[in-house]
């Protein structure tokens, strides 16, 4: 009658064997390996790094995951991470990862030809690898592109229930919210957020991917989104009536904001040389190409061209705020949403 | 009442409960130390800005799904338990599958289905005119409706369980002396079924208030979304502590009126006259009333959610979205589900044997201590969990130790929901009987007393594989490198919008969790509580 309980303590053990049958496997340091975590949808940095383990191989572990996640996970594991490359969307975080000391300064003459300057932070302990900008996308059936010159008119009333916005912890909208409060001021950014918030209403979403499926579909008119979603929804739906409108070009204008892909190695890193080739793989002309046309970003190696489907780059001017400063920005930025009360 | 509670000395037993429930009540006390710690500043800030409002979203939210979930598992209980119709046999079984069902995947298919432009919609529209409009999945109904159709389960299988084991003399008695039928189910029945539904309730509602997939997608505001968003948006924990703070305090609300409700109702099944129910026959008129009622509360809660899976993985597959790294995510997340049952039952049982057998205020302590970590949202969780690795034992983090240490905090509650009754409707004679026939403690602890609340623990077991295999936040916090599970699969694909290349990995979640289920309302473990004695 008791055989309920044996069971049980007989599937334990088994599991438990099991379990540290896989130990070894996580302690053995291979030589040729390198962990990568990332803060950047998996299907958007996978194929890159399969080019670059069948080139080099060197086998590449990925652990995808949010990046603000990402550098709470870093700076718990210390020295102990397995982490020995850390990737991801937001120069602010890069940057922040640096002055927690999660990240190893490098000194590489390649990265130092291919990346202008202001894309790395100053000790390049972390790269750019490509530019997005957080602009609007709007339906074409419902808004005509000269309604709108700059992201501050979406605080306007007339945008009642009509836009959609991401919520506030997006790193882009931080990042976007920084650039805004550093070009107007503290009280104009405010009264930009309220207009936003009351505008949006209900329409906050945890994805731009949702903003401009959103728009595609006419429930909203409008929406703020980093710009290479506008161009993946038309390359699976070409008809969808959606476009970009690169905002803040006026004269004299905010110009749009900016922000990068980057990478940098872990301090914790045992895997150096590997990661090195890794960055040099991908600030590479070669590598360049085809990181930046995987996402419909622009290219950041001033020789490498910018994906046909995309607006010209050098038609539209970008925000002048220094990437690195985003870090600095970032809690002051936070407490003002907060006060707004953004969701 | 046959209660029988002596004074003993502390045993062996004691002081692994009392470690245990210290290593359980360790990320709570580290939340609430953070949150105490916090500058008044950020209080204020909270409380002047979101608190008001994720205060009474998560409450009504609570109130209303834990009202309907009450209505429709009873129901539907009462419904397969006392009436005969055709098809019983598969529907009472079927209804338990909504559990398999993670609440992201139901929240994305409603969205999909009852959104702006969605098939529903066009229906609707076709029926109405152009512009007429459903209610929105993202509002308060649609996100009730929602929570509903997935935790309604949990009421059902335990209220069945009850009506099932409950002793109909006591009914018969009722009728014999003159009651009305209404009189005896209110003054014998619902009593007597009672602490299940409490426990049913319990289970709900502590889901809603730590349910982090649906509200997340349907853009609902409560409060763990609110830490969820928190956290990932701040370096510091201090806000999202403070908010889980606030969600562990109204857990712990919900949990005391629910012992308190199953304190003042203790019951035990009497050995020699039970006798079950005998089934009404549903005549033609009930039988297509009932059928239709459990068609729509079935289809809307697996079946069209489930044929809609179905037809986008065949499109997702069409497209070479399968390869063989799913065989890893397959085994890795049974394995990780699995792991962490049988820990949560081993882990549990001092805790649940004590508190019912030796109900001293220690024990009961220890008991309510297990109970703190379904109230902390899956990311606050994992954090606690992480810290505590980081600072004493880092040569284990990043392994599947840490991320099972975390499931079993989270869901051990959930297995105890089911533990604790079962232990309770043992008579404490039958082991006094077993000890006066010179069995010691031990003895009669593995000879008597598990043989007779293996039902119970099944179900736990059950309950927390299931769990375990749909969990996301902490799974995505503690995973090791290269140990993708496939809730991981469903939110990566899914929270980049390929919905479709996500509907694969959730219907493998979703069928992997069918066999446990089957395990679970399957007749060889349905309860004859006689069984262990004879």
């Amino acid at each position: 009658m008791a055989l309920f309980p044996r069971t049980l303590f007989a599937l334990t053990l088994g599991l438990s064997a099991l379990l540290l049958s896989q130990w070894p496997t996580r302690i053995a340091e291979a030589a040729d390996k390198l962990v990568v975590y990332s803060g950047r949808a998996e299907r958007l940095i996978k194929p890159v790094l399969d080019e670059f383990q069948a080139k080099s191989g060197i086998q590449i572990d990925l652990l995808s995951s949010g990046t603000t996640e990402l550098v709470n996970r870093l700076q718990a594991e210390g020295d102990h991470t397995p982490a020995d490359v850390f990737l991801t969307n937001d120069a602010g975080s890069l940057e922040h990862a640096r002055e927690l000391k999660l990240l190893r300064p490098m000194n590489m003459r390649e990265v130092e030809r291919a990346i202008p300057s202001q894309y790395r932070a100053s000790d390049n302990s972390w790269i750019g690898l490509s530019g997005r900008f957080w602009i609007v996308v709007y339906n074409t059936n419902m808004v005509k592109p000269d309604q709108i010159k700059s992201l501050l008119d979406l605080g306007q009333p007339q945008w009642k229930d009509k836009i959609a916005i991401p919520n506030s912890g997006s790193e882009y909208l931080q990042a976007g919210v920084s650039v805004i409060k550093t070009t107007f001021g503290d009280d104009r950014t405010k009264q930009f957020l309220q207009g936003l918030k009351s505008n949006a209403g209900s329409q906050v979403y945890q994805k731009s991917s949702q903003i401009v499926e959103a728009v595609a579909k006419g429930q909203v008119a409008v929406g703020i989104v980093n710009h290479y979603y506008i161009y993946r929804h038309l390359a699976t739906q070409p008809t969808a009536p959606i476009a970009a409108i690169m905002t803040d070009q006026q004269e004299g204008g905010m110009g749009a904001i900016m922000n990068v892909t980057g990478i940098g190695v872990t301090r914790a890193s045992k895997h150096v040389d590997s990661a090195k080739l890794l960055i040099e793989f991908l600030v590479a002309q070669a590598g360049q190409k085809l990181f930046a046309d995987l996402d419909k970003e622009y290219p950041l190696h001033p020789d490498v061209k910018t994906d046909p489907a995309l607006v010209d780059r050098h038609s539209f001017r970008a925000a002048l705020v220094p990437l690195a400063r985003l870090a600095e920005l970032r809690e002051a930025t936070l407490t003002l949403i907060e006060q707004v009360g953004l969701r | 009442m046959l209660t029988a509670t002596r004074v003993q000395a502390p045993s062996s037993l004691q002081w692994v409960s009392l470690f245990t429930a210290a290593l359980l009540v360790f990320p709570t006390a580290y939340i609430v130390y953070v949150a105490m710690t916090a500058a008044p500043a950020v209080w204020t800030r909270l409380w002047s800005t979101r608190i008001p409002e994720l205060l009474g979203n998560t409450l009504s939210l609570a109130v209303g799904v834990a009202l309907t979930t009450l209505i429709l598992g009873v129901s539907l209980a009462w419904i397969t338990v006392r009436y005969d119709f055709p098809g019983r046999r598969i529907w009472e079984w079927a209804l338990a599958l909504p559990l398999a069902m993670p609440t992201y995947v139901l929240a994305y298919v409603y969205a999909h289905l009852m959104g702006m432009g969605g098939p529903a919609e066009q229906w609707w529209q076709l029926l109405f005119g152009p512009e007429a409009r459903l209610p929105s999945p993202q509002s308060f109904a649609g996100v009730t409706m929602i929570m509903v159709l997935d935790t309604f389960p949990f009421v059902y299988l335990l209220v069945r369980s009850a009506l099932q084991n409950l002793n109909v003399s006591f009914e018969e008695v009722a009728r014999a002396c003159g009651v009305s039928p209404w009189a005896t189910l209110r003054r014998v029945t619902l009593p007597l079924i009672r602490p299940a539904i409490a426990a049913g309730l319990a289970l709900v509602i502590l889901y809603v208030i730590s349910d982090f997939g649906a509200v997340s997608l349907l853009r609902y505001q409560t409060l763990t979304y609110a830490v969820y968003q928190q956290m990932t948006s701040r370096y510091d924990h201090a806000a999202a502590s403070i908010l889980s703070l606030l969600l562990v305090v109204m857990a712990i609300i919900f949990l005391m009126t629910e012992r308190w409700f199953r304190q003042r109702s203790r019951f035990y099944q009497t050995s020699g006259r039970y006798r079950r129910s005998t089934r009404q026959h549903a005549g033609p008129l009930g039988t297509a009333l009932i059928t239709s009622y459990v068609v729509l509360v079935f289809g809307a809660a697996f079946g069209i959610p489930v044929a809609m899976l179905i037809q986008w993985s065949v499109e997702a597959i069409s497209q070479g979205a399968l390869d063989t790294r799913f065989l890893g995510f397959i085994w890795n997340s049974s394995f990780l589900a699995a792991l962490a049952a049988c820990g949560a039952v081993i882990i549990g049982l001092p805790l649940a044997y004590l508190a019912s057998r030796r109900p001293s205020r220690l024990n009961i302590a220890c008991l309510q201590a297990a109970y703190a970590g379904y109230a902390l949202p899956g990311p606050v969780a994992a954090l606690a969990v992480l810290v505590l690795f980081t600072h004493f034992a880092p040569a284990l983090y990043g392994t599947v130790v840490v991320l099972v240490i975390a499931y079993i905090l989270h869901f051990l509650p959930v297995g105890l929901q089911s533990m604790e009754p079962a232990l309770q409707q043992v008579t404490p004679n039958v082991e006094e009987v077993a000890r006066t026939l010179g069995c010691t403690t031990h003895q009669s602890l593995w000879r008597v007393t598990l043989p007779l609340v293996r039902n119970g623990f099944v179900v736990a077991w059950v309950l927390m594989f299931l769990q375990t295999m749909k969990e996301l936040p902490a799974t995505l916090l503690l995973r090791p490198v290269g140990f993708d599970t496939l809730a991981i699969r469903v939110w990566l694909e899914s929270s980049e919008e390929y919905y479709q290349l996500a509907a694969p990995a959730a219907l493998l979640i979703v069928l992997l969790s069918l066999p446990a289920l089957m395990l679970l309302v399957s007749k060889d473990w349905r309860g004859d509580p006689q069984e262990g004695i004879k």
